[in-house]
C-alpha cells in the first residue's frame, strides 16, 4: 500500500515539474528583454539537443566521445548545403541530417568495438578534425573557409521562423520531442544495458547480449542528435564556417555533460544551460571572464563530480532534515515544558 | 540419458604453452558435473573456450546437440549457456535488482525505436521483466535486499547475485567459475542450497571448485585436470580413492583425514 501511494506521489510530483518547466520555457521570452538574451537561450536549447545524445554514449556507455563537434558539423553542412545549393526545403534537409547522422554512428561506432578510453577519445577528435578540414578544403561544396551564406530559416505553409523569439519556440518544441525520446530510452532496458556496459562488458554479453550491436546504437543514437543540432544550427545563424566546429566546441559539450551529471536526462539540460549562459554572465568581468568560467568548471569538477544540480539538491536535502530535526528537538522541549 | 555437453579432443595453445591438452569431456544432461585440478592446470580455460571467450585450436565443442566450437560469446549463451565468473562480474552502480534484469534483456524483443513510442508495449515488457527478476530473487533469497545498490551488498551476496542474473536467460546449463571462493561457511551452505534447488527444478551446473565440501557434497560427476590433461574422471567416491589425484591435486593429508571421518 505504501509502495503504491510513492508512486502515485512521484506521478503526481512529475506531472507538476513538467507542468512548471513548460510554463517557464512558455513565458520566457516576455521576461528576457533584449534579442541577444534569446539567442543565448536559442543556443542553450540547440546544445541540449547536442548533450542529450552525447549523454548515452559518454554519461550510459562510459565511451569518451571528443567528436561531437563533428556530428554537429555534418548535421550543419548536410542540410546548408541542400538548401543553398539545390533549394531544398529546410524539412528535407533535417532528414537528410538524421540519415547523416545514422551513417556516422555506424561508422564511428565500429572502431569503438575495438578501441578503449583515450585512444577512442583520440579517433573521435581525429574524425571531428576530418570533417572540419574537409569542409575547409572542398570549396566547390561547401564553399571552404568564407562558408555558407543566406542559409534560409525554416518555415511552415507560408510561415517563416525568422525572429528569435519565433525560432525560440520552434526549437523549443524540437527540445521537447528530443527529451521525451531521450528519456524514454534511458529509463528503459536499453539505458540499463548501457549503464551495465559501462560497468562490466564481459558479462553483459554472457548474458547473451550483442554488445557490438548495443555499443553501436548507443553511438549511433549520440550522432543522430548531434546532426540534428547542427541542422537547427544551421538555419539558426543562418551562416556557417568551419571555423565554428573546432575541437573546443566538442569539449564544451563534454563540460556541459559532466556540469549536469553523467547519465541524467534532466542533468543534460540543466548543464547545456549553465555552460552557455554562466560565460554571458561572466562576462561583466571583460578580459577575465574565460579565465574566471574555467576555474569555476575546474573547482566543480574536483568537488563535484557527480554534476552540480544533484550536489546542490543533496545540500538541500541535508539542510532540510536539519532543521526539521532542529524543529522536532525544539517541538519536544516546549511540550516537555 | 544423452549427453548436455561434449569436449571431443579440446585443445588450447597459448605459444608456448599447451593450457588444454586434447581433453575429452562428456557432461549428461541434469547433473552438476565438477571440473577440479591445482593452479593453472586450464580449468578456467576450458571454461572461457565453452563460453566462447578463448577461441580452440583445436578439437571441437558440442552443446545440446549443437557444434558451439568457434561462436561468439552472446550465441552460444543464447543457445543456453549461463556463467558466473571467478572474479566476481557485476554492475556496481546499479541496484540488484537491475543486475539481474541485465540478464533478461535477450528475453525481451522491443527495438530501441519501438521502446520509445511503443509506451504500453514497453511497460508491459519491464513489468514481465521485473516480475521475473524478483521471483528470481525470491528463490535466492534476496529479495528483501533488491533495490539495494550492487556496491554496497556483501561479496557473497553479489556471488549469488550472479546466479540469478545467469538465470533470467532461462539457460539448460550454469557454468560456475569458483562459486565458493571467498565465501564463508555460512555463505557456503547457503549458496549449496541455491544451487541444490535450482538442480531441482531442472538445471544443469558445470562447476569449477577447490573447496572440497562443496565439490564432494553437490556433485554427481567429477573430471580432474592437470597441467592442462585430463588425469581422472568418475563419481566423487571415485576421485576420492584415485592415487593419482590424490598425488597431484588433494594430497596425502586429504587421504588420511578422510580416514579418520
Amino acid at each position: 500500500m505504501e509502495k503504491k501511494s510513492n508512486t502515485m506521489n512521484n506521478k503526481k510530483r512529475n506531472i507538476i515539474l513538467i507542468c512548471t518547466a513548460a510554463a517557464v520555457v512558455l513565458i520566457l521570452p516576455w521576461i528576457l528583454t533584449t534579442d541577444y538574451q534569446i539567442m543565448v537561450m536559442n543556443k542553450v536549447l540547440i546544445y541540449t539537443v547536442v548533450v542529450l545524445g552525447l549523454n548515452f554514449i559518454t554519461g550510459l556507455t562510459g565511451q569518451m566521445n571528443l567528436g561531437t563537434a563533428g556530428m554537429f558539423a555534418l548535421g550543419a553542412y548536410a542540410t546548408a548545403v541542400a538548401a543553398t545549393s539545390y533549394g531544398i526545403s529546410p524539412w528535407i534537409g533535417l532528414v537528410l541530417a538524421i540519415v547523416m547522422g545514422l551513417l556516422v554512428g555506424r561508422g564511428l561506432g565500429y572502431p569503438s568495438l575495438r578501441l578503449k578510453g583515450v585512444y577512442l577519445a583520440l579517433t573521435t577528435i581525429g574524425f571531428s578534425e576530418v570533417v572540419r578540414l574537409v569542409a575547409a578544403n572542398w570549396v566547390s561544396v561547401t564553399g571552404g573557409t568564407t562558408g555558407i551564406r543566406n542559409i534560409p530559416y525554416y518555415s511552415l505553409a507560408g510561415y517563416v521562423f525568422d525572429t528569435q523569439t519565433k525560432m525560440y519556440y520552434l526549437f523549443a518544441v524540437f527540445v521537447a520531442f528530443g527529451i521525451f525520446c531521450a528519456y524514454r530510452l534511458a529509463d528503459s532496458k536499453w539505458g540499463r544495458i548501457f549503464k551495465s556496459l559501462r560497468d562490466n562488458a564481459d558479462a553483459v554479453e554472457m548474458s547473451g547480449v550483442n554488445i557490438a550491436s548495443c555499443k553501436i546504437l548507443a553511438f549511433t543514437v549520440c550522432a543522430i542528435y548531434g546532426c540534428i543540432a547542427g541542422a537547427l544550427y544551421a538555419h539558426f545563424m543562418g551562416y556557417i564556417n568551419p571555423s565554428s566546429f573546432t575541437i573546443d566546441l566538442s569539449t564544451n559539450f563534454v563540460i556541459m555533460l559532466m556540469v549536469g551529471g553523467l547519465g541524467s536526462v534532466v542533468g543534460n539540460i540543466f548543464g547545456a544551460a549553465v555552460v552557455t549562459i554562466l560565460p554571458e554572465i561572466l562576462r561583466v568581468f571583460e578580459n577575465y571572464y574565460q579565465l574566471i568560467f574555467c576555474t569555476i568548471v575546474l573547482v566543480g569538477a574536483i568537488f563535484f563530480p557527480e554534476g552540480w544540480m544533484f550536489a546542490g539538491i543533496k545540500v538541500i536535502r541535508k539542510m532540510v532534515k536539519k532543521l526539521r530535526k532542529r524543529e522536532h528537538i525544539t517541538g519536544e522541549m516546549g511540550g516537555g515544558e | 540419458m544423452g549427453s548436455l555437453l561434449k569436449l571431443t579432443d579440446t585443445t588450447k595453445q597459448f605459444q608456448g604453452l599447451r593450457a588444454v591438452d586434447a581433453i575429452n569431456l562428456d557432461m549428461k544432461e541434469n547433473t552438476i558435473h565438477a571440473l577440479i585440478g591445482p593452479n593453472g592446470a586450464g580449468k578456467t580455460t576450458t571454461v572461457n573456450m565453452i563460453t566462447g571467450v578463448h577461441s580452440v585450436t583445436s578439437g571441437t565443442i558440442e552443446f545440446d546437440g549443437h557444434d558451439i566450437t568457434g561462436m561468439p560469446t552472446y550465441k552460444i549463451a543464447r543457445l543456453g549457456i549461463g556463467r558466473t565468473f571467478q572474479n566476481i562480474k557485476v554492475f556496481p552502480t546499479m541496484t540488484l535488482l537491475e543486475n539481474v534484469m541485465v540478464g533478461g534483456h535477450q528475453c525481451t524483443k522491443l527495438g530501441a525505436l519501438r521502446t520509445i513510442f511503443d509506451i504500453r508495449g514497453a511497460k508491459r515488457e519491464e513489468e514481465m521483466l521485473k516480475e521475473k527478476a524478483e521471483n528470481i530473487l525470491k528463490k535466492l533469497g534476496l529479495y528483501e535486499l533488491r533495490n539495494e545498490l550492487m556496491q554496497n551488498l556483501p561479496y557473497g551476496r553479489q556471488k549469488i547475485s550472479e546466479i540469478g542474473r545467469a538465470m533470467m536467460t532461462d539457460p539448460k546449463l550454469i557454468l560456475l567459475d569458483e562459486p565458493a571462493a571467498g565465501l564463508n561457511p555460512s555463505e557456503r551452505g547457503e549458496l549449496i542450497k541455491v544451487i541444490k534447488a535450482a538442480y531441482g527444478e531442472g538445471l544443469s551446473f558445470f562447476l569449477i571448485e577447490h573447496n572440497m565440501d562443496v565439490i564432494m557434497s553437490i556433485s554427481d560427476y567429477i573430471t580432474v585436470l592437470s597441467f592442462g590433461k585430463l588425469i581422472a574422471e568418475g563419481t566423487p567416491q571415485e576421485i576420492q580413492n584415485n592415487p593419482e589425484v590424490i598425488a597431484s591435486y588433494l594430497g596425502e593429508k586429504y587421504k588420511q583425514k578422510m580416514a579418520e571421518e
